[in-house]
C-alpha cells in the first residue's frame, strides 16, 4: 500500500502544515487526517518536536471518528506519559470511552474533572453529548439549558441547543437560540438564513413576514446565498397567496417574489452557459417558477 | 557663558557605561523569568466566570439588539431589568473587599511583587554606587539646576561642577527606565521586567478590588440597558436589497 507521501508526492513538512491548516479551520475530514498523521507519526516523529503533542490530540479525535481504537489508544498513552495530570488529556480519555460506548465510565471520568475544576466547560459539554448519543434528547436539552444558564456566552452551545429544539419541533425556543447567535454574530448570513427558515416553518402571517425579512437580510449579507433567495421567493409568494392580507401588502409581496424569481433565473442562466444538461435545468426552474406564480386577484 | 567641556577618560565609556547597561539589561531579563517561575495560578470561581459572561451578553444585547425582532429584544430587556425579578435587580453578590492583611493570597502576591522588583533595584543601585563611585560618568544633554547636584552626583564632592555631569548611579536609574522598550522588543509585551508598570499597578492596586465591582457593574449595566431603545435594522431591508441586481460574479466556475 503506497504511503501518503508517495501518492501525493509531498514532504513531511507539507504534511505537517496541512494538518495545522485542518486544525485551525476545524475540518472534520477524519479519514484523511488519520492517513496523513499516522504516517507522520510513524516515520517522522523525531523531526516534529513539540508539535507532536497537538498532532496526537488531533489524530486521536480523528481516529475515534474512524473507529481506529488502536491508533487512539497509542496517542492517548503518549499524551498521558507526557502530561500526567492534565484535564485536557483526561477529557480525551473520556471521549475514547464514549466511542467504545462505555458511557457510565466516561461520565465518571468527566465528573472527576469537574470536581477538580468546576469551571471546565469541555467536561460539561461532553456529558451532554453522552446524553445525546444515548438518544435522551429531553435530558440533553434540560442539561444544556442548565449549562447555558451558567455560561451564557458559549455560542457553540447555543447552536447545539437550537439543533436539539428543531429536532423536537419546538421552533419557538429554537428561534430564541438563533437570536442569541445572530446578536453575537450580526454579519453571519448563515445564522440569519437558519433563523428565517425556522420562522417560516413556524408559520403564521407574522412569522412569514419575519422570515421574509431575514431571508432578505441574509441575501444582503451574502448575495450568493441561493437558499436564502429561494426562501425569499417562497415566503413572499406565501404571504401574497394568503387570504388575510390587504391589497397593498399583497402587491408588495408579489413584487418581491417577482424580483426573487428574476434573480433565480439569472443565476441559473449564469450557471447554464454552454452545457446541454444545464440548459434543461434552466428550463425546469422556469417551469417551476411559472407553476408557483400567484395570480393577482 | 561658554561651558568648559570636560574631557572624560575613554576608559570610562568602556568600563563603566557599557557594563552598567549590560548589568541592567540582564537583571531585567532574569527578573522576568523569576516572575514567571513564582507566578501563582489565578483560580476563577464559577460565579465569577458566569457573571462576566452575563455582563458580556447584556452588552451585546445593547449593541446588537437591533438585529433581532423587537419582541425578542423587549423580552430580553425585561428579563434583565424588570423591577421585581430582573436579573440585575435581583442578584446581589456577596462582596468581600480583599484587604491585604486578611486575604493570604493577596499578601503573598504583594510580597512576591516587592521581592522581584523593588529589592533588586535597591541592591544593585547601591552596589553600583559603591563600585563606580568617585568619578563623573556622563553628561545629560539638558541643563539642570544646582538642586539636583546632591541627587545625581553622589560621591563627587565638587562644588563648582555643573549639575549636568552625573555619576554612575544616576546612569543606572536612567537605564532602568530606558530599557523598558528593549524588554518589550525581546521578551514580548506584558513581561515581568517592566518596572514602571509594576509601580503603577501597586499604586492603583488598592483601588482595584474586583468582587466589589460585580455589584457596581450590574448596576451600571442596568442603567445602560434601561436607556437603550430598539431600532430595528431590518425595517427596509427588502427595499435596500432590491434596489440593485444581485452580485453573482464568480459564483459558478466554468467546468
Amino acid at each position: 500500500m503506497a504511503s501518503v507521501s508517495e501518492m501525493y508526492d509531498v514532504t513531511w513538512e507539507e504534511m505537517r502544515d496541512k494538518l495545522r491548516k485542518w486544525r485551525e479551520d476545524n475540518h472534520r475530514n477524519s479519514e484523511q487526517i488519520v492517513d496523513v498523521a499516522e504516517e507522520l507519526i510513524n516515520e517522522h516523529a523525531s523531526k516534529l518536536g513539540d508539535d507532536i503533542w497537538i498532532i496526537y490530540e488531533q489524530v486521536m479525535i480523528a481516529a475515534l471518528d474512524c473507529s481506529r481504537d488502536d491508533l487512539a489508544w497509542t496517542c492517548l498513552q503518549e499524551l498521558k506519559k507526557q502530561f500526567p495530570g492534565s484535564q485536557r488529556v483526561k477529557r480525551l480519555g473520556g471521549m475514547r470511552l464514549e466511542a467504545l460506548e462505555k458511557y457510565e465510565e466516561a461520565g465518571k471520568q468527566y465528573d472527576s474533572i469537574l470536581q477538580e475544576d468546576p469551571t471546565n466547560t469541555a467536561a460539561r459539554k461532553r456529558k451532554i453529548s453522552i446524553l445525546k448519543a444515548q438518544g435522551k434528547n429531553t435530558d440533553a436539552i434540560r442539561e444544556l439549558n442548565e449549562y447555558l444558564e451558567l455560561f451564557v456566552g458559549d455560542q457553540e452551545a447555543w447552536h447545539e441547543l437550537s439543533d436539539l429544539y428543531i429536532n423536537e419541533h419546538d421552533y419557538g425556543k429554537a428561534a430564541f437560540c438563533l437570536e442569541e447567535l445572530m446578536m453575537t454574530n450580526p454579519h453571519n448570513h448563515l445564522y440569519c438564513e437558519q433563523y428565517a427558515e425556522v420562522k417560516y416553518t413556524q408559520g403564521g402571517l407574522e412569522n412569514l413576514e419575519l422570515s421574509r425579512k431575514y431571508f432578505a437580510q441574509a441575501l444582503k449579507l451574502n448575495n450568493r446565498n441561493m437558499r436564502a433567495l429561494f426562501g425569499l421567493y417562497m415566503s413572499a409568494s406565501h404571504i401574497a397567496a394568503s387570504p388575510k392580507v390587504n391589497a397593498a401588502v399583497k402587491k408588495a409581496n408579489v413584487k418581491y417574489a417577482a424580483w426573487a424569481a428574476n434573480q433565480i433565473n439569472r443565476a441559473y442562466q449564469l450557471a447554464g452557459r454552454g452545457t446541454k444538461e444545464n440548459k434543461c435545468s434552466v428550463k425546469a426552474v422556469e417551469e417551476m417558477l411559472e407553476s408557483m406564480q400567484i395570480t393577482m386577484s | 557663558m561658554a561651558e568648559p567641556e570636560l574631557l572624560l577618560d575613554s576608559n570610562i565609556r568602556l568600563w563603566v557605561v557599557l557594563p552598567i547597561v549590560f548589568i541592567t539589561f540582564l537583571v531585567g531579563v532574569i527578573r522576568h523569568y523569576v516572575s514567571i517561575l513564582l507566578q501563582s495560578d489565578k483560580k476563577l470561581t464559577l460565579e465569577q466566570v458566569s457573571d462576566s459572561q452575563v455582563l458580556i451578553r447584556s452588552r451585546i444585547l445593547r449593541e446588537n439588539g437591533k438585529y433581532i425582532p423587537k419582541q425578542s429584544f423587549l423580552m430580553r430587556k425585561f428579563y434583565f431589568n424588570n423591577q421585581e425579578d430582573g436579573f440585575f435587580k435581583k442578584t446581589k453578590r456577596k462582596v468581600v473587599p480583599p484587604s491585604p492583611m486578611t486575604d493570604p493570597s493577596m499578601l503573598t502576591d504583594m510580597m512576591k511583587g516587592n521581592v522581584t522588583n523593588v529589592l533588586p533595584m535597591i541592591l544593585i543601585g547601591g552596589w553600583i554606587n559603591w563600585t563606580f563611585s568617585g568619578f563623573v560618568t556622563t553628561k545629560v544633554p539638558f541643563p539642570l539646576t544646582l538642586r539636583f547636584k546632591p541627587m545625581l552626583q553622589q560621591g563627587i564632592e565638587l562644588l563648582s561642577l555643573d549639575a549636568s555631569w552625573v555619576s554612575s548611579a544616576s546612569w543606572y536609574f536612567l537605564n532602568v527606565f530606558g530599557l523598558r522598550s528593549m524588554y518589550s522588543l525581546i521578551l514580548g509585551q506584558d513581561n515581568g521586567a517592566d518596572q514602571s508598570r509594576i509601580m503603577q499597578e501597586q499604586m492603583s492596586g488598592a483601588a482595584m478590588a474586583m468582587p466589589a465591582d460585580t455589584n457596581k457593574a450590574f448596576k451600571a449595566e442596568w442603567e445602560a440597558l434601561e436607556l437603550t431603545d430598539h431600532q430595528w435594522a431590518l425595517e427596509s431591508v427588502e427595499e435596500e436589497l432590491m434596489s440593485r441586481e444581485l452580485d453573482l460574479d464568480g459564483m459558478f466556475t466554468a467546468e
